[in-house]
Parts: C-alpha cells; sequence; structure tokens
C-alpha cells in the first residue's frame, strides 16, 4: 500500500512537471517565433484561418494543410511581401477569429457574397465556381425545381445551402444541412437524401474518387457562377490592399493559372 | 454589439420542429434504454457468467467511449450496414432513427448500473424472506426487490433522463433536425451566434426544468409510501 502510494505521488509530480516544462517550451517558442518574424522587412507574420476539411480546395494532410486555396494565399503572401502561418480554425472559428482579431485574413473556398460583405472584407476573386446537383444515375430530374418534396444534402452556410432556401424557402424541412459536404454525399451514396448540392470542384473531386458508384451530376442554369474570394476584418484596408496587390500580381504572372491548372486541369 | 433577435424568429420552424423531435427522440431512448437497461443490470447481477460478461462488456464499452463518437459509428457504418444486410432494397432510415438507436443504447448502459445499484441496495434479508415465504428467485425479484429498487432510482434516472435531454444535441453532426441542430443551423447561416445558442439553451432548460420539476418529482410522490 505505502509502496503504490509513493509511485502514484512521483507519478503525479512527473506529470506536473512534464506539463510545466512543455508549457515553458510553447511559451519559448511563440516567442523566438516572433523574434524571427521581426528581422524580416515586413515584421507581422499574418494568421491565416481556414477549414481545412473541403479537398481538394484545402485539406489536412497528416500534419500539413494544402490544397489549392493554400497554395494559392502562399503565392499571393510571396508576391505581396509578406509572411503568413496558415491555421486549420474551422468553418466557424474562422469567421470568429476575423471578428475577434486572433485570425487576420481567411481563405477557405468562400464565395463573395452580398450578405457576407456586409460583415467582412473581401479580395478581388481568385475562382469561379458553380453549383452541382449529385444524383442517382437513372433519375428523370434535370432541374432543381424537379427536387421539391425531396430530401437535399447540403453543406450548411454554403452557397449549396443557399441555393436550395431560394428555390424553397428558408426553413424548407426536405433540408439536410450537413457540417461538411462529404458527410452529406456519404449520406446520399447510403439513400438518406435523395440529392446534394454543392461546389462544382468539390463534387468532381469526389467523382473522381468515386468511379465505382453509380451517380450523375447536374448542372442547374438558374445557379449564378460565383466567385471566391479571401476576406479579413471589415475595414482592415491596408492588409486587403496587401492582398490585393499580391493577387494582381500572380494573376498577370500566371502563377494562378499554374495553380489552377495543376488541380483542375485535365 | 447589437444582438439579432429576428433571426429567431425568421427560423422559427426550425426550432419549433427542433423541440418536437427533441422531445420525441428522448421520450422513445429514455422507455426504450430503461427497458434495455433493466435487462442488462439484471445480467449484471447474475451468477452466470454467460449473462454477466456481455452485459459487463456491454456497460463498459458503451460508458466508456464519448456518445459523439457513438453516434457517428451507428449513423455512418451500423446502420447502413445492418440496414443493408437485411433489406437491400429498402431505403436506409434516416439521421432521427440512427438518434433513437444511439441514445438508446448508450442510456441503456447507464440506466443498467443505476438499476444495478438500486437492487443491490435492497437488504438481502428481503429476498431471504420472499424465498422463504415460498416466492422464487424471479418473483421475489419482480414482486419484492425491484418494486422498492425503483424508488431509490428515480432520483438517479431523473439525472440520467435530464442528461439525455441535453446530449440528444449532440445529434445535430449529422443533421437529424433536433433543437441543437436548429440552434448550429441558424448560427452558421446568419453569422449570428448568440441569439440562436441562447434561445435554444432556453428552451432545453426550460424542458429539463419540467422533467425535473413535474416528471421526476412527480413520479416520486407518486410511488413514495405515505
Amino acid at each position: 500500500m505505502k509502496i503504490g502510494k509513493k509511485w502514484l505521488a512521483t507519478l503525479a509530480l512527473t506529470v506536473g512537471v512534464g506539463l510545466l516544462v512543455s508549457a515553458c517550451g510553447a511559451g519559448g517558442q511563440q516567442a523566438s517565433g516572433g523574434g524571427s518574424g521581426a528581422a524580416a522587412g515586413d515584421s507581422k507574420v499574418y494568421v491565416v484561418g481556414t477549414d481545412a476539411a473541403y479537398p481538394p480546395f484545402e485539406k489536412m494532410e497528416a500534419d500539413k494543410i494544402t490544397g489549392f486555396d493554400i497554395e494559392v494565399v502562399q503565392a499571393v503572401a510571396d508576391a505581396a511581401g509578406f509572411k503568413i502561418e496558415v491555421k486549420n480554425t474551422g468553418w466557424d472559428p474562422l469567421f470568429d477569429g476575423i471578428d475577434k482579431g486572433n485570425v487576420d485574413l481567411g481563405i477557405s473556398a468562400v464565395t463573395i457574397t452580398d450578405e457576407r460583405k456586409q460583415k467582412y472584407d473581401f479580395s478581388d476573386p481568385y475562382f469561379e465556381a458553380n453549383q452541382l446537383i449529385l444524383l442517382p444515375e437513372g433519375t428523370s430530374v434535370t432541374k432543381l425545381a424537379d427536387l421539391k418534396g425531396k430530401k437535399i444534402g447540403v453543406q450548411s452556410a454554403t452557397t449549396g445551402e443557399q441555393v436550395v432556401k431560394k428555390a424553397f424557402g428558408d426553413t424548407y424541412e426536405g433540408i439536410k444541412g450537413y457540417d461538411d459536404t462529404p458527410s452529406a454525399v456519404d449520406d446520399f451514396f447510403v439513400g438518406r437524401v435523395d440529392a446534394v448540392v454543392a461546389d462544382n470542384a468539390v463534387l468532381q473531386d469526389y467523382a473522381k474518387k468515386m468511379k465505382d458508384r453509380k451517380f450523375k451530376l447536374i448542372k442547374d442554369d438558374s445557379f449564378e457562377v460565383e466567385h471566391y474570394g479571401i476576406i479579413v476584418k471589415k475595414g482592415n484596408a491596408d492588409l486587403l490592399n496587401k492582398i490585393n496587390q499580391g493577387m494582381k500580381t500572380i494573376k498577370e504572372n500566371g502563377k494562378l493559372k499554374e495553380i489552377n491548372d495543376k488541380y483542375f486541369g485535365q | 454589439m447589437g444582438l439579432d433577435w429576428s433571426v429567431v424568429y425568421d427560423y422559427r420552424e426550425l426550432f419549433i420542429r427542433g423541440v418536437w423531435n427533441t422531445v420525441l427522440l428522448t421520450t422513445v431512448a429514455v422507455i426504450c434504454g430503461t427497458i434495455l437497461g433493466l435487462f442488462i443490470g439484471l445480467g449484471k447481477l447474475s451468477d452466470k457468467i454467460y449473462l454477466k460478461a456481455p452485459a459487463a462488456i456491454y456497460v463498459e464499452l458503451f460508458r466508456g467511449t464519448p456518445l459523439f463518437l457513438q453516434i457517428l459509428l451507428i449513423h455512418t457504418a451500423v446502420i447502413p450496414g445492418i440496414w443493408g444486410l437485411f433489406f437491400p432494397e429498402a431505403k436506409v432510415p434516416e439521421a432521427l432513427f440512427s438518434g433513437f438507436v444511439a441514445l438508446t443504447l448508450n442510456a441503456a448502459a447507464y440506466i443498467a448500473e443505476i438499476f444495478r445499484a438500486g437492487i443491490q441496495s435492497i437488504d438481502p434479508g428481503q429476498m431471504e424472506a420472499a424465498r422463504s415465504l415460498g416466492m422464487t428467485k424471479g418473483m421475489a425479484m419482480r414482486l419484492i426487490t425491484i418494486p422498492q429498487a425503483f424508488l431509490r432510482m428515480l432520483p438517479a434516472l431523473g439525472n440520467e433522463f435530464i442528461a439525455l435531454l441535453k446530449d440528444s444535441s449532440l445529434l445535430a453532426i449529422i443533421a437529424t433536425p433536433e433543437l441543437g441542430y436548429a440552434a448550429f443551423n441558424v448560427a452558421k447561416n446568419t453569422f449570428e451566434r448568440f441569439p440562436p445558442y441562447l434561445t435554444s439553451g432556453a428552451i432545453y432548460l426550460v424542458l429539463t426544468l419540467f422533467l425535473s420539476r413535474v416528471v421526476v418529482r412527480g413520479l416520486e410522490k407518486r410511488y413514495t409510501p405515505k
């Protein structure tokens, strides 16, 4: 019994000291990170927030965040001469972080909409997207309106959800708002929803991976073309100018097209 | 900072549907979970290893892993898998069904332990007395031990029901249209976070207060011997 208690005390002490050391270590790292940034031309390292669960735009590869958006924002930062640190914040905390100032800029396949423009400032667009409808192979559906009364899977708070709401109303019972698009597609393949409405690039990326599954992708001509932009806090003109300047550079020197071809070329 | 409460009104249908589904989910899960929990609890008390071991494993599994993961697993793997096996042509049931199953299975593990503790708290002399009157073991359990144990279990069961009502909000992740989903969806869509979260919080509070004051206390009053 005595030995047992001693052993427990030792364990507690080890864990406690370990926590303390690692806490100090983390603090030290942060401080040194800030120091090296100061040595460069632009002292600030801008925090880029993203929801890294939206391939091919952004995804986690082991512990690294990769994807189309990440390469674009890196190219923009390089061209404009500022430093960035990409963080996987998730979708909601991305916007919340921008509100609170923990996140300086956000890139996460964010479509430029009037509603969002009222709350955030957008950079010039860097990508053009449109919505597609994922349907069973033998379907007679040819447009979104044909899906009235059916269950439609979408990712919550995306433009995919918005087009469905626009067609059938904000509280249409058939809308199933998932936290991410893959969950909606999963439920489509087991038959829980009759269709999925989502961005073309994401659905096509899925289509590539699921060649053996039977499905059909339909474009509804009433869907407006969308543009993705980088968001910053409303009124942060200084950072927005830098981003737009970098964006202009990579559009002109062909870097943006190069990244685009890498991800979406045939 | 102004809060835009109108978003809650605009999406009131989602909240109303959410409250209905939350109440429905919790009620069904409580009833099924209590029945299942009773048998598992009795299983844990059994002398027979082939009853005791599975019951013990069940409790440890469902009590020892997060409900969140159980929901995801049941919804995305277990139900489509089992359904596909038995009804290959039929449509897989919706998230509401996955929600019932996950909550019931999870609640049963906790309720089994509540039953076990309740039954063990009854003086063994009661059982001996019943047996000496000529009752079988099953009869004594059913007529003497369980009714007394049930009374002692009521506060703990009330706790579990309240926990279950709140935990049903985790089903938002699989798009079950319950109250948590309504809040999550409105917050995501309107960028207004506090009004929908506070509204759903207030509704959960009203529901749990009703459950503890009216249902649980009412049951306790009713079954307490005068």
